[in-house]
């Protein structure tokens, strides 16, 4: 099979689960036994009649099968409809969360996969060194202990312990930044971040050090590199040959960790008070909230899906042993 | 009659012989210092967990303690509360203690029935390939693209959560990890010339599949196993942190809620930290042992030394 015919393939795969997803998303979110109106109904702030308007205004009071293909045409157009508890497009809402979730990870994920996985290649390559086994068993423990559990040991300590550092939000209070420029940009951002920032770094370190360290060890034994030394590179030199040829399982794993990282990180986020979108899921779900859990739900789903297709063609691209047939 | 069919009598020989090499080889691993401390915590959390309640001084959620008739509210650790009482004048050592429980729970039985169930899979999924292969992997891709904490949640807001629910939502969303790997490690054992000569010889799929395919990846699957553990106690610790835990129990991950949510966890360090370092031992704990695990597990990590 042709590369072509492969990345068409896993294209079409990858589309198909997008759409199984989203029903399963849609089935399970109509299960729920009751919609926030029922409430209103209840503590006798709308008549019975009045609801029945309001159901009508979001289209909850059409067939399912009405409902769920206007869904899946609004999804792929990315109108996620109007949220329920806050009377403002959907979109409104999960945007600007996405954009400060995506600024707290991907520096965080960019430093811990280059920082670990360079720290895994030389404890691989200095075996049974106290750097390694420390290393390890540092790693091991941030990356065991969970993200929100680290988070609460670093609140206690560097916010309510020490006072350094604030433990809420994203900006103070009296903060009243415009745009995104001024938002990131200031010292009190900074302040704001480098809690949370610090421990998604530490809590992803120990994936990539092991990886890396796994990888070095079972180049270490192989012909190419007893040809080095023999070339008469110094021990560094052979490390840097080792290590390119170890990227490949450290990029397709860099891949999947930013696909899966949105619902990582969601207790991450509550904890830190942090604007994004796994606090802002917990908190439709919490308010039944349908449009705005759905598009939550569906960015991160696609999110896993498209990760996972880069993956797979970045593996079938780089490593010349992979034959595509295989894959 | 251990003919070449799949009868009990067999099952039962392979079965002990299979312990044996279980023992041999949590000899080796507790070499490892690290592992040893990770075995000491486990077993030590094991105790609690069967035990704890019987143990604590008080009853976690209806005892309210109480001094010159007042209640004692947020108190520091004193004798009578050794580590202090929650803003409900709850005994925090007590609701420590129980709170072991829940969580051996969900991560005993979510552990295990992720690894079992995903061992099974991969089994299958990798032994008959073709077809069976193709749906079965097809349903483990769904499961990735579904985010399991989300559909979780989702889930969970409207099942009254209670112990057992959270532990089948756990491996539903779980048995995918090791099912992959078990697959990928059973395609190479039956390209292998002993497995073609047992269906040469008129095995049956059955037993060629558990007494010729299976004990080679055994080692991998107890080590997904070991790791789903982990997993499941993080997951139910989160799920039960975000509030969509069992609210008839008390656990560790709702400990910590309880304390996060009202707000004490700016003064009330003596509430934080037993529940946070608890989860933090633990999953450290089994963490550890399995990296060691995967050092004998892995062969490709042999290269030297030994």
């Amino acid at each position: 099979m042709s590369f072509r015919r492969f990345l068409i393939k896993r294209t079409l795969i990858a589309a198909l689960l997008t759409l199984i997803a989203v029903s399963v998303i849609f089935g399970t979110l109509r299960l729920l036994p009751s919609d926030p109106f029922s409430g209103l109904v209840a503590s006798g702030a709308l008549t019975p009649e009045q609801v029945e308007q309001v159901r009508a205004m979001y289209g909850l009071d059409e067939p399912i099968h009405v409902q769920y293909l206007k869904y899946i045409q609004n999804l792929f157009t990315f109108q996620f409809g109007i949220s329920l508890t806050q009377q403002r497009p959907v979109g409104e809402i999960i945007v600007p969360a996405l954009v400060n979730t995506l600024v707290l990870l991907l520096p965080a994920l960019v430093v811990t996969a280059i920082v670990s996985s360079l720290a895994g290649m030389y404890a691989g390559w200095n075996r049974g060194s106290w750097f390694e086994q420390s290393s390890i068993v540092v790693t091991t423990v941030f990356r065991a202990v969970p993200i929100f559990v680290t988070g609460i040991f670093f609140l206690i300590i560097f916010s309510y312990g020490l006072g350094w550092l604030p433990a809420f939000g994203m900006r103070s209070p009296m903060a009243n930044p415009d745009g995104y420029v001024e938002t990131f940009l200031s010292v009190d951002f900074l302040k704001h971040y480098i809690l949370p920032f610090s421990a998604t770094v530490l809590f992803y370190s120990g994936d990539f050090l092991m990886l890396a360290r796994n990888s070095v060890v079972e180049r270490k034994g192989s012909e190419f590199l007893m040809l080095h030394r023999a070339k008469g590179l110094s021990d560094m030199e052979q490390l840097g040959r080792a290590g390119r040829n170890s990227l490949l399982p450290l990029v397709t794993y860099f891949a999947l960790r930013t696909g899966m990282l949105f619902q990582g990180v969601i207790t991450l986020e509550v904890v830190f008070a942090w604007p994004g979108i796994g606090r802002a899921l917990v908190q439709a779900i919490l308010n039944q909230d349908y449009p705005t859990v759905q598009a939550a739900v569906f960015i991160m789903a696609l999110a896993v899906i498209v990760m996972n297709l880069t993956a797979d063609v970045a593996y079938a691209k780089l490593d010349p042993t992979v034959e595509a047939g295989d894959v | 009659m251990s003919g070449y069919s799949f009868d009990t009598e067999t099952a039962r020989d392979r079965l002990s012989s299979e312990l044996d090499r279980a023992r041999r080889t949590l000899h080796v691993v507790l070499e490892d210092n690290a592992a040893k401390v990770g075995f000491g915590i486990i077993v030590l959390f094991g105790f609690l967990g069967l035990f704890g309640p019987y143990i604590a001084p008080h009853h976690p959620i209806e005892d309210t303690l109480q001094q010159g008739g007042s209640i004692m509210r947020l108190q520091e650790p004193s004798a009578k509360a050794p580590l202090g009482t929650t803003s409900f004048g709850k005994d925090v050592l007590s609701q420590f203690l129980a709170g072991a429980r829940p969580t051996l729970i969900i991560g005993l039985f979510g552990g295990i029935g992720t690894g079992v169930l995903g061992f099974l899979v991969g089994l299958t999924s990798g032994y008959f390939g073709g077809r069976i292969d193709e749906f079965l992997m097809r349903l483990t891709d769904l499961t990735f693209a579904l985010p399991f904490l989300p559909m979780a949640l989702v889930i969970l807001s409207f099942i009254t959560p209670n112990i057992w629910v959270i532990t089948a939502v756990l491996v539903v969303f779980l048995w995918k990890m090791p099912a992959r790997v078990i697959r990928s490690e059973v395609m190479t054992v039956t390209e292998r010339t002993f497995v073609k000569s047992a269906r040469a010889r008129g095995a049956g799929h059955m037993r060629t599949m558990f007494l010729h395919v299976a004990p080679n990846v055994l080692g991998i699957g107890f080590l997904y196993t070991a790791y789903a553990v982990g997993w499941s106690i993080v997951a139910g610790a989160s799920l039960a942190f975000l509030g969509f835990g069992d609210p008839t129990t008390t656990s560790w991950g709702r400990m910590l809620q309880q304390v996060f949510r009202s707000g004490a966890i700016r003064v009330a360090w003596w509430w934080v930290l037993p529940p946070a370092i608890g989860i933090g031992a633990i999953t450290t704990a089994v963490f550890l042992v399995g990296r060691a695990f995967e050092e004998i597990v892995n062969p490709d990590l042999q290269t030297e030394q030994e």
